[in-house]
This record gives structure tokens, C-alpha cells and sequence, in this order.
């Protein structure tokens, strides 16, 4: 029973559940956009911020929550990148979109699943959040009426993500009749206690691996992400690449870190193979795209790769790297999106790498702050991307996984090809055919400013990154 | 003292203000503020950098420690920079050859818009700054910060007019090959760090007799294949004339005083390292002589003024690796010091050419220029002497002690090296006797236009001039003059003397003056052969080395072809026709004859659904499979 103790430990879902009512009935009442926007800002900050008034250690909150250093750290990760995308749209929407207060809704509802499955410790609690995630995404990936593309690949999402997540909930049976338990610490016992997996768990396991890595759009799985990232409007498209699957992952860590799946060594090859796929073919696949959305889809397969090679470690150091990895992650593909956005006119959106030919003569500034992502997703020094892959690199080195390694080195060599084309094409001569003269939707404030300090952020732990290397490591081991 | 040469971070601090400067208000400012700025910051690190050579010299060393880059548990990378002979020393080069260079493209530069002029400085800068970061570093991701910085900047330069596909092709053909050695070089990295954990130079350098045989020599020959990019060696050679494309002073200090040099501070560098593997030491004399002695050949057969100093750069660097390779580190970073000199000069001389024929190249339509160029002429002239190895200018004094530790090593190496050297002696006198002697054969305009450069470029000459005569001096032999070698005495805390001379007194006089007829018998026989120009037949071996043995072509038809075809393979056949045609066939066999699901299947979504249900069931069959 949740005693009400316990409800200051999960204060963030709360404000995001509670400002997601008062949003829907504030519609009722007088539509404004400025106003809906505002709220759902602050409400997202007050998230961010009341993880301060949590107290220190790891709780539990009835048997299907456990607050830890490592869910709290994932829920200010998931706010602020709630903050950032809610800022994003404000001007996309206005520009797009004639009702646009429902998005915020569904933003904060699809942003409370993804909170409650970072603190998720009970097969129950997970599905339950993922399928709280999951719905919201359907509605706002066709959010924009006008824009069939979306409509479309909204529809995709919910016949493909429905098919997953029928799969998770078999798999979740199955292991729940092999074990006895959902809990994610019951299954630990159950597993050490019987040795040898069953038939029955290993077809339960792969059910399981599918669903998640579906979500994660780690190759096999991935043919989704390239047609929705494309079809979605970038905002929607920033929240599937970063908060849904940031939090899928993290749930994945805790997953198999605290039952310690991963030690078998047939599950650990699956992985193995799935991530040495996502790494090669995300990277390969990229290289010929010249959509930058579709660019960035294949992109994030790859990173998703990278921090499956963390994960694999199974160490302290491979959970240090993974989770420093996805804060660069969310960061630079936050930023990537939002450029795109920032270049976005009333017809359409900035597509085509193309479109962003000879950026760096008319808007230096934004080119500068897009060939730091760039360079940061493809992993150059001094910037954060340079560091993260290092200390994934660390992190396989040390237990000596040398193919992942390898296969990583090689894919991020491949990898930088198309993400130095983008940089080549903005530096390139001036664009003579201005076809659309329709000025872009960014505005200095408030797009530049959060594009500038995401920008700042990149370099910050591309040149000193301990400062958010002592927060990770306070909350790194605490999970296992 | 200590504690002042913390403050080297001044050092590469400058270039960075600069870059920063111009590459952000290029607009803003005038060309001569830009100018001003790029130069004045390279200035101000060369002064420090002769600072901090003075207080090395006058033995204080230290590692500098700012603050820590990375720390993961137990492993640790500080930001450090390291301060002895062998960094100060490379410091002088880099900031003293680019401060020259620098200075001369403020001229030749100066026909380009305001805002290109910004962003051209700005590259050079950075490219200053990532140079020294490599060399300053007193750990191995330090060096690669500043080892990607550089092939980073690289790319930015020779791609510099990037209207040009031609230049941009080169452009990343260096990239890709730096790729190849990068890849190498952190394979290395990572070894380093699980068998010793660490990668600080010390730490490293002390824990490495601890290691296995096989680790040090997969390390290390891992470092080598980072350094044959860098370095441009068999087989990683190519993008270095390619790279030609750049602006010439881009030549200048690419190829003279700084990238080029990467992979040989790197080796030398870790000599501890490489010391445990004799092994890699073989494998790295005989691919510098190897490379030596190739680009000779094909420097013989080009006709672009460039080309042909681009493949003597390649030559020379296989000399310095040779000396690496039989232990002889102070003839090799000698030769280092000399080559930056007489390099850097002969490719700013050329610059001056070029500059004087309107942007020609090619040394067939040149002829007869040292009337008009007389300042040009000679420093060129200088230039090859020097290369040439002619006494008493530098290069003969750094090949000499090269050609010496080759004849002590192994009597076979000194023959083929010898026989480099004529070769280079050679090309180099064909080059300056087509280009200045005989008579005019470029158009009437082009004669019409033929001019001295302004001192902008000039003075950079002569300074360059007077260095490639007098740098030998540095290290003159005890047999001149007794306690002469300074450059020994004052590496020798960070490369200590190689042992005692096996050869004597005499026996080394005659192999100097042996080298010396024979080079002179070849500059004779260079200027009976080309005092008047005659078009040069091509048909057999002269074909052969024209087109540069063919190894382009070779690399085309090996490695890019099919990667290209791999690459277009996996997006149209594998992605569409594979995965899609796997699917449809898989999806058509099941569903046969029924109409509904058929319809279904006409979607695309569908085929992603039976994806991933083939997945599932592959992963539960690789589980049972491995299960037993």
C-alpha cells in the first residue's frame, strides 16, 4: 500500500499527472496556446526541481516503484528534456497548427510514462508505463491534421508498437509462469534459485527482448524509426528519439542489471549480435540518406548501439559510461531536432540536407551551433560525443569485449561521413535558387537561446565532464 | 622555475584566440586586422615557445597538470601537458615555421574576399593550435585530441576552395586515410590503457617493460599504422601529393612544419615503447627506406612543381622513419628540424612561382625564370642544395648522421639509401633546372606578368633561406667538430646517445665525401640533362613512375570499388530487395491464397511485423541452439 510517506518520493509523476488534468480542463474552460504552454514549462521544471526534496537513498513505493539515486537522476534527464521539446513546439505549433493546446496534453502524459518507467521495478509497472508512453505517441505523432505523412505514420506506429507490445506482455506471462513473480527482485531469486533456463523463460526472454528492443529501435527491430522520425513533426520526432527510448533503456539496465540476466552467456550473445547489428547497419544505412530527419533516425539506431556495448560491460564503469553516453545523446539529438525545427517554415519542415546549404552565410550562428551537434554525434574531441564514446570505449576495453569494441570504432568512423556532409553542405557556397522566401519558424527567443545552451552543454562536457561524472557516479552502483 | 612553465598552456591558448577571432567576426574585420590577429597570436606563442626552449635548455623540465579531463574510478586522464627537450623543441618548429608562414600568406592570400581571408586564417590557426596540443600533450588522448584536431583542420584546408570537386575529392581522400590511421591509433590507445591503466606518457613508458612481447608489438605497430597516415608512408602515402590541392602555403606548413611530423614525434615519442620491439623497429626501417626510395622514383616523372616537392616531402619523411627504425631518434628528429626548414622554404619558393605564372603549375610550361625571380631563384636554389645534402648546407649534416646510424645497422640499408639520396638529388635539380634555366616556354602573358613577389612573401624566403643553410650547424659530427652536435647534447635527457660509434673516424669521412662526389656527379649529369628543356618521352618505366607506379589506381580497384559497391549494395539490395524481398517471400508463402491477409500484406507495415516475428524466432532458436 502506498502510504502517504510514500508520495513525496514520486512528486515528480505526480506534478506531471496533475498538471496533465489541469491542462485538459483548462481547454475546457478558454483555449490559450501562450498559457497552455506556460504551465506545461513550469510543470516540467517544478518535476525537474522537486527530485531536490526527494530524500537520499532507494525506497520503495509499494512493491512497483523503487526511487533511487539512478530514477531520479533519469527523471531530471526526462524533464528536462520534456522542458526543452515544450519549448521547441510553441513556435513550430503556433506556425503549423491551428489547436494546439490537446499537444500538451498528450506531451505530458507520454513524458509521465516514460517517469514512472524509470522508477519501474515490477513487470506490471513497466508495461503499464510503456503503455501509457506509447498511446500518447500515437495521437501526437499524427498530431498535425494537415500533414498526411503524419497521420500515416501515426497509424504505422500503433499497428507496429501494438504488435510490440503484445509480444512484451506474452513474454512477460511466460516468464511469470516459469518464475512466480513479476517483481523485477522476485525474478532474480527465482532465476539464481533454478540454474538452468527453461525453455519456456528463454521464449519469455526473447519476447521481452523483442518488445524493448523495439522501442529502443535496435537493429532487427528498427525499420520503424526512419518512417516515423520522418512522418512525425520534428518536435514529436525529438521526443521519440530521446525521452522514449532514454527511458526504455534505463528501464532495460535496471532490468538486467538487478536480475542479472545478463550473466547467462546465450542472452548476452543475443545482445551482443543485436548490438553490433544496430551499430553497422544504423551507421551504413545513414550514409546515403539526404533527409536529415531520416539521417538522424538511422543515426540514433547507431547510438542506440553504442550504449548497448556499456550496457554489455556489466560493470560499475559500463553503467557510468552508458548513462554519461545518453545524457550526450539527449543533448545533441535535442539540439539536432531543434535546428531543424528552427529552420522549419509554415509549408514544411527543413527536410533536406540540402535546405541547409550555405547555412553558415546566412546564419552563422545556428550553422556553428549545427556542426557542433554534428561533430558531437560523430564523436571529435572536445566535444561531449568525443568523451562519451571514449568512456563506452573504456568500458568495453576494460572487460575485454574486443569485437564490440571494434565494431564500434569502425561504425563511428563510418558514422562520420554523413555527419561530415551536413557540415561540408552548410559551409558550402551560397544557395542561389532561394526557393521558399517564407521565413523560418525560430525565433532568438526563446528557440535560439535553449539551441545555445544545449550548444554550451556539448562543449561544457566535451571539456569538463567530471562535473556531471561525479553526479553519475554517486547513483551508478547503487543499482545493483 | 617550476612552477612558471605551468604557464605553457599560453602556448596553445593564442592560436586558439585567434582562431576564435577571426573565425567569429571575420565579417567584422578588416583584412589587415585579420591578418594582424592571425599572425600576431602565432608571434606570441613563438616567443613563448623559445622561452620555454630556453628554460628546458637550461634543464628544467615538468609536467604540467591543469585539471582532470577525465576520471572513471581509478582511471585517470589528466589535462597535462608535457615540457621537455623533445616537445620544446617541436614547439619551435611548429610555431616558428608557422609564424613564417603565416607572415607569407598574408600576401599571397590577399586577393580573397575579406570574409574568406577570416575564415582561411582561422583554419591555419586552429590547425596551429591542434599541432601543438599533439606535441604538448602528456598523455596518449591528449596527442589524439590534437592528432584528430589536425586531420580535422587538414580536411578544412585542402578543401579550402571548396567550389572545386577536385579539391574536395582531396580533401577526403586525406580524411579517409587519416580515418584508416586513427582507427589504428585508438585500437593502440586502448590496449595501452587495459594492459597498463593508464595513458600518461610516464606511467606508460615505466610499466612497459612489464608487458609481453606480443602486447608491446601489436601496440606498437598499431602506433606505426597511425603514423604512416599521419606521416604518409607505405601504404597510407597517397592523399599527401593529392593533397597539393590546398592553397601552397597550406602546402607549406602541412607538409613542413607541422601534420606530417605527427607520426614521427608520436614514434619517438614512445621509443620506450618501441625499444622492447625489435620487431616493429625492422618493420619501420624498411617501410621508410621502402617509401624512400618509391617516392624518389615517382618525384622523377612528375611535371607539377607541387607533386614533385610533395613526393620528395614523402621521400624525406621515409628517411626520418628509416632513422627511427634503426634506433638512430636524434638523426631522425634532426632531419625533422633541417626538412621543416628547407621544406617549408622550397614550398613557399614555389608559391612564388606559381604566384609569378598566374596560378600555372606545371614546370613544362615554366623555363628560364631566374631573370625575373632572382630572389626566388637563389632561395630556391639554397633549398635544393639543402635537400640535395650538399655540404655545408642542413641536409647534409641531418642525411649524413642518417646515412651513418643506416651504414652501423645494416651495410644493405646504407646502399638502397644512398642510392634514395641520388635519387633525390636528382629530381630536385630537374625541378630547379626546368623551372629557372634554360628558356621561356609558358604563354606571352604569363611572360608579360612575370614578377618578383612582394617582401611579404620574399623575407619569409630569405628567413627560410638562411635556416636551411645554417640549421645543419646544429648538429655538426665530432669529427669537425669536437662537443659540435648541440641537438644531441640537448635532447639527450629525453633521447639518450645510442650507444658508442662502431664506425671510425675515417671510415665515416670516406662514406661523407663518397656521398658528396656522387651527389655532385648527379647534378651534373641533371644539368646536361635538362640545362635545355626536351618533352620527355613517356612510354616503359618513365610511364610507369609518371603515373606514380599506379597505386592510385590499385587502391581504386581494391579497397574503394568495392567498398562503393558494398555501400550501394547494402542500401538498395540488402535494405530493399533482402530484408523487403525476405520479408514479401516469407510473407507470400505463409499467407498463399488467402485473400484477406494478402491484403494486409500489400502494406508495408506488415512486412516490418513479420521482421520482427522472423527475429523472435531466431533469437529463441540461437537460445535453444546454445542452450546444450
Amino acid at each position: 500500500m502506498i502510504s502517504l510517506t510514500g508520495l513525496n518520493l514520486i512528486l515528480p509523476q505526480l506534478i506531471i499527472a496533475l498538471a496533465a488534468i489541469i491542462v485538459m480542463l483548462s481547454i475546457a474552460v478558454k483555449r490559450c496556446h501562450r498559457f497552455t504552454n506556460l504551465f506545461t514549462l513550469l510543470s516540467f521544471a517544478a518535476a525537474a526541481i522537486s527530485v531536490l526534496y526527494i530524500p537520499r537513498g532507494s525506497f520503495g513505493v509499494s512493491s512497483l516503484f523503487v526511487v533511487d539515486g539512478f530514477g531520479k537522476f533519469f527523471t531530471v534527464l526526462i524533464a528536462c528534456a520534456g522542458f526543452v521539446i515544450t519549448l521547441m513546439s510553441y513556435h513550430y505549433l503556433n506556425a503549423r497548427e491551428k489547436r494546439n493546446e490537446e499537444y500538451y496534453i498528450l506531451l505530458l502524459l507520454s513524458s509521465l510514462g516514460a517517469l514512472t518507467m524509470v522508477i519501474s521495478n515490477h513487470f506490471v509497472s513497466f508495461f503499464l508505463s510503456l503503455e501509457v508512453l506509447s498511446v500518447s505517441l500515437y495521437a501526437l505523432i499524427g498530431y498535425l491534421k494537415e500533414e498526411p505523412a503524419g497521420i500515416e505514420s501515426g497509424i504505422k506506429y500503433l499497428v507496429l508498437a501494438a504488435v510490440s507490445s503484445s509480444f512484451l506482455l506474452f513474454g512477460i506471462a511466460l516468464i511469470y509462469m516459469q518464475t512466480g513473480h513479476l517483481d523485477l527482485s522476485g525474478i532474480a531469486a527465482g532465476l539464481s534459485s533454478s540454474g538452468e533456463f527453461s525453455g519456456v523463460f528463454i521464449a519469455g526472454l526473447a519476447m521481452v527482448i523483442v518488445g524493448i528492443g523495439f522501442k529502443m529501435a535496435l537493429v532487427p527491430f528498427h525499420l520503424w524509426t526512419p518512417d516515423i522520425y520522418a512522418g512525425a513533426s520534428a518536435p514529436v520526432s525529438a521526443f521519440v528519439a530521446t525521452v522514449s527510448k532514454g527511458a526504455v533503456f534505463a528501464f532495460l539496465l535496471r532490468l538486467f542489471y538487478s536480475t542479472g540476466g545478463l550473466e547467462n552467456k546465450n542472452v548476452w550473445t543475443v545482445f551482443t549480435i543485436i548490438a553490433v547489428a544496430s551499430m553497422l547497419f544504423g551507421n551504413w544505412l545513414a550514409l546515403r540518406q539526404q533527409n536529415i530527419k531520416r539521417l538522424l533516425a538511422y543515426s540514433s539506431i547507431g547510438h542506440l548501439g553504442y550504449l548497448m556495448v556499456a550496457f554489455l560491460a556489466i560493470t560499475d564503469r559500463g553503467m557510468q559510461a552508458a548513462t554519461f553516453y545518453l545524457v550526450v545523446y539527449f543533448t545533441g539529438m535535442l539540439a539536432a531536432f531543434g535546428t531543424v525545427i528552427y529552420m522549419s517554415n509554415k509549408k514544411g519542415e527543413a527536410l533536406y540536407i540540402d535546405d541547409y546549404r550555405g547555412l553558415f552565410w546566412k546564419k552563422p550562428w545556428l550553422a556553428a551551433i549545427f556542426t557542433t551537434v554534428m561533430l558531437s554525434l560523430a564523436g571529435i574531441p572536445l566535444t561531449a560525443g568525443f568523451l562519451g564514446k571514449l568512456y563506452l570505449l573504456t568500458a568495453g576495453t576494460e572487460v575485454g569485449i574486443w569485437l564490440l569494441v571494434i565494431v564500434l570504432v569502425v561504425s563511428s568512423g563510418i558514422g562520420l561521413f554523413y555527419y561530415l556532409r551536413v557540415v561540408a553542405v552548410m559551409f558550402a557556397g551560397k544557395n542561389e535558387n532561394e526557393a521558399s522566401s517564407e521565413p523560418v519558424i525560430g525565433k532568438i527567443f526563446p528557440h535560439g537561446l535553449v539551441l545555445t545552451l544545449l550548444f554550451l552543454l556539448l562543449l561544457w562536457f566535451g571539456v569538463y565532464p567530471s562535473s556531471l561524472l561525479e553526479i553519475i557516479q554517486q547513483i551508478a552502483s547503487v543499482i545493483r | 622555475m617550476q612552477n612558471a612553465l605551468q604557464l605553457v598552456w599560453l602556448i596553445p591558448f593564442f592560436p586558439l584566440i585567434g582562431f576564435l577571432i577571426n573565425g567569429l567576426f571575420r565579417k567584422q574585420l578588416s583584412k589587415s586586422l585579420i591578418a594582424l590577429t592571425g599572425c600576431g597570436t602565432i608571434l606570441v606563442s613563438f616567443i613563448l615557445s623559445v622561452w620555454v626552449f630556453l628554460q628546458v635548455k637550461n634543464g628544467n623540465s615538468d609536467v604540467a597538470e591543469y585539471f582532470n579531463f577525465i576520471s572513471a574510478g581509478s582511471f585517470k586522464v589528466p589535462f597535462a601537458f608535457q615540457v621537455d627537450a623533445l616537445s620544446s623543441l617541436f614547439l619551435l618548429i611548429i610555431t616558428g615555421i608557422g609564424f613564417i608562414i603565416h607572415v607569407y600568406s598574408t600576401s599571397y592570400m590577399k586577393d580573397e574576399t575579406g570574409e574568406h581571408y577570416g575564415r582561411y586564417f582561422s583554419y591555419l590557426n586552429l590547425f596551429v593550435f591542434s599541432m601543438l596540443l599533439l606535441v604538448m600533450g602528456a598523455n596518449y588522448v591528449i596527442m589524439y585530441l590534437g592528432w584528430e584536431g589536425v586531420a580535422l583542420c587538414s580536411y578544412l584546408l585542402i578543401g579550402y576552395w571548396f567550389k572545386n570537386t577536385e579539391y574536395s575529392k582531396a580533401a577526403n581522400k586525406a580524411f579517409i586515410m587519416n580515418r584508416v590511421g586513427d582507427f589504428a591509433f585508438l585500437l593502440a590507445l586502448f590496449w595501452i590503457v587495459s594492459k597498463t591503466g593508464s595513458v600518461s606518457f610516464d606511467v606508460v613508458f615505466s610499466k612497459a617493460s612489464a608487458l609481453g612481447t606480443s602486447d608491446v608489438t601489436i601496440i606498437t605497430l598499431l602506433l606505426f599504422i597511425g603514423a604512416t597516415a599521419k606521416s604518409a608512408q607505405i601504404p597510407l602515402y597517397t592523399w599527401l601529393p593529392d593533397a597539393m590541392a590546398g592553397p601552397t602555403p597550406v602546402s607549406a606548413l602541412i607538409h613542413a612544419a607541422t601534420m606530417v611530423n605527427a607520426g614521427i614525434y608520436m614514434v619517438t615519442r614512445s621509443k620506450a615503447l618501441y625499444s622492447l620491439a625489435p620487431l616493429s623497429q625492422d618493420v619501420i626501417a624498411i617501410t621508410g627506406l621502402a617509401t624512400a626510395i618509391l617516392a624518389a622514383t615517382i618525384a622523377m616523372k612528375q611535371n607539377d612543381i607541387k607533386k614533385v616537392l610533395a613526393y620528395s616531402t614523402v621521400s624525406q619523411l621515409g628517411y626520418i622513419f628509416l632513422a627511427l627504425g634503426v634506433g638512430a631518434y636524434t638523426a631522425g628528429i634532426f632531419h625533422v628540424m633541417t626538412h621543416a626548414f628547407f621544406k617549408a622554404l622550397l614550398f613557399l619558393a614555389a608559391g612564388s612561382v606559381i604566384h609569378a605564372m598566374g596560378g600555372e603549375q606545371d614546370i613544362r610550361r615554366m623555363g628560364g625564370m631566374k631573370g625575373k625571380l632572382k630572389i626566388t631563384y637563389i632561395t630556391f636554389l639554397v633549398g635544393c642544395l639543402a635537400i640535395s645534402g650538399i655540404p655545408p648546407f642542413s641536409g647534409f649534416f641531418s642525411k649524413d648522421a642518417i646515412l651513418l646510424s643506416a651504414y652501423e645497422h645494416n651495410k644493405i640499408l646504407y646502399v638502397v639509401a644512398l642510392f634514395g639520396a641520388l635519387l633525390t638529388a636528382y629530381y630536385m635539380f630537374r625541378l630547379l633546372f626546368l623551372t629557372f634555366n634554360g628558356s621561356f616556354r609558358g604563354t606571352e602573358e604569363q611572360q608579360h606578368h612575370l614578377h618578383e613577389s612582394p617582401a611579404a612573401m620574399t623575407i619569409p624566403l630569405i628567413i627560410l633561406a638562411v635556416l636551411s643553410f645554417a640549421g645543419g650547424f646544429a648538429g655538426i659530427p665530432d669529427i669537425f667538430l669536437k662537443g659540435g652536435d648541440a641537438i644531441a647534447e640537448f635532447l639527450s635527457p629525453v633521447l639518450p646517445p645510442e650507444g658508442g660509434k662502431t664506425v671510425s673516424h675515417s671510415t665515416e669521412l670516406i662514406l661523407m665525401l663518397l656521398t658528396t662526389v656522387l651527389v655532385l656527379a648527379v647534378i651534373v649529369l641533371a644539368w646536361f640533362r635538362f640545362r635545355k628543356y626536351k618533352p620527355e618521352e613517356e612510354k616503359g618505366l618513365g610511364k610507369f613512375l609518371k603515373n606514380k607506379w599506379y597505386v592510385d589506381e590499385l587502391y581504386e580497384k581494391i579497397i574503394i570499388n568495392p567498398l562503393d559497391r558494398f555501400g550501394a549494395f547494402l542500401s538498395n539490395v540488402f535494405d530493399r530487395s533482402v530484408v523487403d524481398g525476405l520479408v514479401n517471400i516469407v510473407g507470400r508463402l505463409v499467407n498463399y491464397g488467402s485473400r484477406q491477409v494478402r491484403l494486409l500484406q500489400s502494406g508495408q507495415v506488415t512486412s516490418y511485423v513479420l521482421l520482427m516475428v522472423l527475429s523472435m524466432l531466431l533469437i529463441m532458436a540461437v537460445q535453444f541452439f546454445l542452450r546444450k
